[in-house]
């Protein structure tokens, strides 16, 4: 029986005035992409700032491979890139990555090679001998995702690691985090949008206040959430649909695009009655398809707007936040 | 230990490679070379005989004696070939000393620009009542150099006070004996032996001393300081923190910044050494004489002094190094810094008056006293140990408490550190930094 890679043990930390994160337990098997999901200020940072030994829970604990000793003593085996990104401005490309591999406990030597295939694969072999302060952020960021990831850890842990990230950066980086996986390492990585989540993590967990809301592999918990979506694509005459949206016999909630919808039915009705209707109707459609529930809509459910706190710049690194 | 010596490293490469570094590093040289030939290039300048007219109102041949006195002198002392020091003309002018004195002084123009050949430097007038009221008067164009002034006067106090024995009937040749010049050569001794230091070396050397230990620990301790806080505005911290303890990153820092300072200090230190033991050579090479060069007391630091200096600059550097990094750690902009860094460079800088209570007094209870609270004794000691003795069992408790509090410094820097290093925001109040330590 494999170790989980991190587990969370009844969790606790407060700050001045508040509990960030409250009574969490999770655990993050070996192996595969775990997502941590919280809205903005739920306790994700905190969360993983604890899983990092940055900074130490009130109560509770902290286990990473099942194994005695620290994310710092363990460090070694686990890769980070916070949520601030930060690099030695003045220091170039090349040598700031030798660096941060040799804080990981890499050979000087070994850690040059590791750092020159690293910039090969990324595309920015070429800014080497740059200064970190002369590539554009897109750059930077990818040096960052570089030094996080050298040292080759068993568990690379990523907090909104696809932010400010333009889409074809987004993309190198989403195939890195899936590599990673399918070697049968671990990847755990926070973000607040529901898409990528969706579409990349095996399993999740979604926290908001501090507290664990949904926990499981993503296909167990569209099962629980359950009930039946359907999602509509207009051509023309939509304003026909109207009446049948607000039918609410048959429909729970419409999330409307516009040209397109994301109908819940109503508890009971049946998804093909909808179509009846809406062809009598005479709306144009070119979609009609029942689906699952979407992560998004599961979330927003969950969690509630209200869920979201407030968060201002100034006590971000207090760790007051996330 | 291989993590920390990657920080140490990083920390040294980086800063060495800094424009700021270099130009420092280089310029000091550039101005201590200057530095060792400008005043020999100046003082060559004076190498020249002065042209002194000698208004001779006086009975008794007072005027005529000092006349004698001044053209026997050479302008080397140990040199009978070397120019004569002065060039003198005697006028009698008995009962009439002011009118001759008035119409020399616009006759030959003195004190004007451009003056002409053969010109006067100045003008002595010897009155008739000299040597009763021993007052002579001197009007000349060079009278605010001292060493000038000073050396006329000598000559005249010599020949006015054998004068007056003379005149009481004591022999001329008991008069030349008592005359003859007396000196106190002071050296100093160190651990029962003698250094073949002269008092006035070992006051300069003290100083220079003081001097480079409360600037160097001051400028290096600023840099600790300074990139603690950019640490923290370019969020590298957190990065840091996943992989490296808060000591090691404290520590890192402080012992790397420390590094660029040896390193520096040692540049400088071996060009002091290559400048003084060429220095002729490089006399030379501008075209001044070795001769002149060598009136520069450069004064030698012996090894055993050398060694305490850097001993306690290292102790020293990283007492108020690790201070300076956990005030950096706690500050979110170098401004907001100031408040309390200006506590610990009262430290500093009463430590640095102790130096000037050390030279005024080595053996005094305030600089001994002193020589012992690790916050003063990196500057006070090495002064200490320049000036006298220092038994061997204060220097160890010296070092031994110095030690205990670098280590004691380390430890309160580390717990202010870890949790400094991830506070962004308001600075904390001195309460919140002791509940850090505490709690940490």
């Amino acid at each position: 029986m494999t170790q989980p890679a991190v587990r969370l043990d009844r969790v606790t930390k407060r700050f001045a005035g508040h509990t960030a994160v409250n009574n969490l337990s999770m655990e993050v098997p070996a192996g595969g992409i775990f997502g941590l999901l919280g809205p903005n200020g739920a306790g994700k940072s905190t969360s993983i700032r604890m899983i990092m030994d940055i900074i130490e829970p009130d109560e509770g604990k902290v286990v990473l491979f099942g194994e005695k000793g620290t994310g710092r003593d363990l460090s070694e085996r686990v890769g980070y890139l916070p949520e601030e990104r930060g690099l030695y401005k003045k220091m170039k490309v090349l040598d700031h990555l030798v660096f941060l591999a040799e804080t990981k406990g890499i050979k000087r030597g070994d850690a040059k090679k590791r750092a020159d295939a690293w910039l090969e694969r990324l595309g920015i072999h070429d800014w080497a001998q740059k200064k970190v302060e002369d590539l554009s952020k897109g750059m930077q960021q990818k040096v960052q995702f570089a030094g996080a990831l050298l040292h080759d850890p068993d568990l690379v842990i990523l907090d909104e690691p696809f932010s400010g990230l333009d889409p074809v950066n987004s993309q190198v980086m989403k195939d890195v985090v899936i590599e990673i996986a399918k070697s049968g390492r671990t990847v755990l990585f926070s973000t607040h949008i529901m898409e990528q989540a969706e579409r990349m993590c095996d399993r999740i967990v979604i926290i908001a206040r501090g507290e664990k809301v949904v926990d499981g592999s993503v296909d167990q918990v569209k099962r629980d959430f359950g009930g039946s979506h359907v999602a509509l694509g207009f051509t023309h005459d939509k304003e026909k649909a109207a009446r049948v949206l607000n039918d609410r016999r048959l429909v729970g909630k419409v999330d409307d695009y516009g040209a397109s919808a994301d109908v819940e039915m109503a508890t009971g009705a049946n998804p093909e009655e909808l179509l009846t209707m809406l062809v009598r109707e005479g709306v144009g459609l070119k979609r009609f398809e029942v689906v699952e529930p979407s992560l998004q809509s599961i979330f927003i459910a969950k969690v509630g707007n209200a869920a979201v706190a407030p968060r201002n710049d100034s006590d971000m690194h207090n760790g007051a936040s996330s | 230990m291989n993590k920390l010596f990657a920080v140490i490293r990083r920390e040294l490469v980086e800063r060495v490679r800094t424009k700021s570094f270099v130009i420092s590093t280089m310029l000091v040289p550039v101005f201590m070379v200057i530095m060792t030939v400008a005043p020999a290039l100046m003082m060559s300048g004076s190498n020249r005989s002065m042209r002194v007219a000698i208004v001779d109102g006086s009975e008794g041949g007072v005027g005529a004696r000092i006349e004698q006195a001044m053209i026997t002198q050479r302008l080397s002392d140990d040199d009978s070939t070397a120019m004569p020091r002065y060039v003198v003309t005697r006028v009698a002018a008995t009962g009439r000393t002011e009118a001759v004195r008035d119409s020399l002084v616009k006759r030959t123009g003195l004190g004007k620009e451009g003056k002409a050949e053969g010109a006067l430097d100045g003008v002595l007038v010897v009155n008739e009542d000299v040597l009763s009221n021993g007052q002579l008067e001197y009007l000349g164009s060079n009278v605010g150099s001292f060493e000038a002034m000073g050396r006329l006067e000598g000559t005249v106090r010599q020949v006015v006070t054998g004068a007056r024995f003379e005149t009481s009937g004591i022999d001329p040749s008991v008069v030349a004996r008592a005359m003859s010049p007396v000196s106190v050569n002071a050296t100093k001794v160190s651990d029962g032996k003698e250094t073949g230091q002269s008092g006035g070396a070992s006051f300069i050397i003290a100083y220079v001393m003081g001097f480079i230990l409360y600037l160097g620990i001051i400028m290096y301790g600023q840099q600790t300081m300074t990139s603690v806080v950019e640490e923290k505005t370019s969020r590298i911290m957190e990065v840091l923190a996943s992989s490296l303890t808060p000591f090691q990153m404290l520590l890192g820092k402080v012992l790397g910044v420390g590094m660029t300072g040896l390193l520096q200090m040692g540049i400088w230190g071996a060009t002091v050494f290559l400048v003084t033991s060429q220095r002729e050579r490089l006399a030379s090479l501008v075209g001044v004489s070795a001769d002149a060069i060598q009136q520069m007391p450069i004064p030698s630091m012996s090894p055993d002094l050398l060694v305490i200096f850097l001993v306690y600059f290292a102790l020293g550097f990283l007492l108020y190094g690790a201070l300076f990094a956990a005030i950096g750690s706690m500050c979110n902009t170098v401004q907001e810094t100031q408040q309390y860094a200006s506590a610990v460079m009262m430290l500093v800088i009463f430590g640095f008056f102790g130096v000037f209570a050390m030279i005024n007094d080595p053996t005094g209870g305030i600089g001994v006293t002193m020589s012992f609270i690790p916050f003063f004794a990196p500057f006070v000691m090495p002064v200490r140990w320049s000036l006298a003795a220092v038994p061997p069992a204060e220097l160890a408790m010296s070092i031994g408490l110095m030690i205990a509090a670098v280590l004691g410094i380390t430890w309160i820097a580390g717990r202010i550190y870890r949790t400094g290093i991830l506070m962004y925001g308001k600075k904390p109040t001195w309460a919140e930094v002791w509940r850090w330590v505490r709690v940490g």
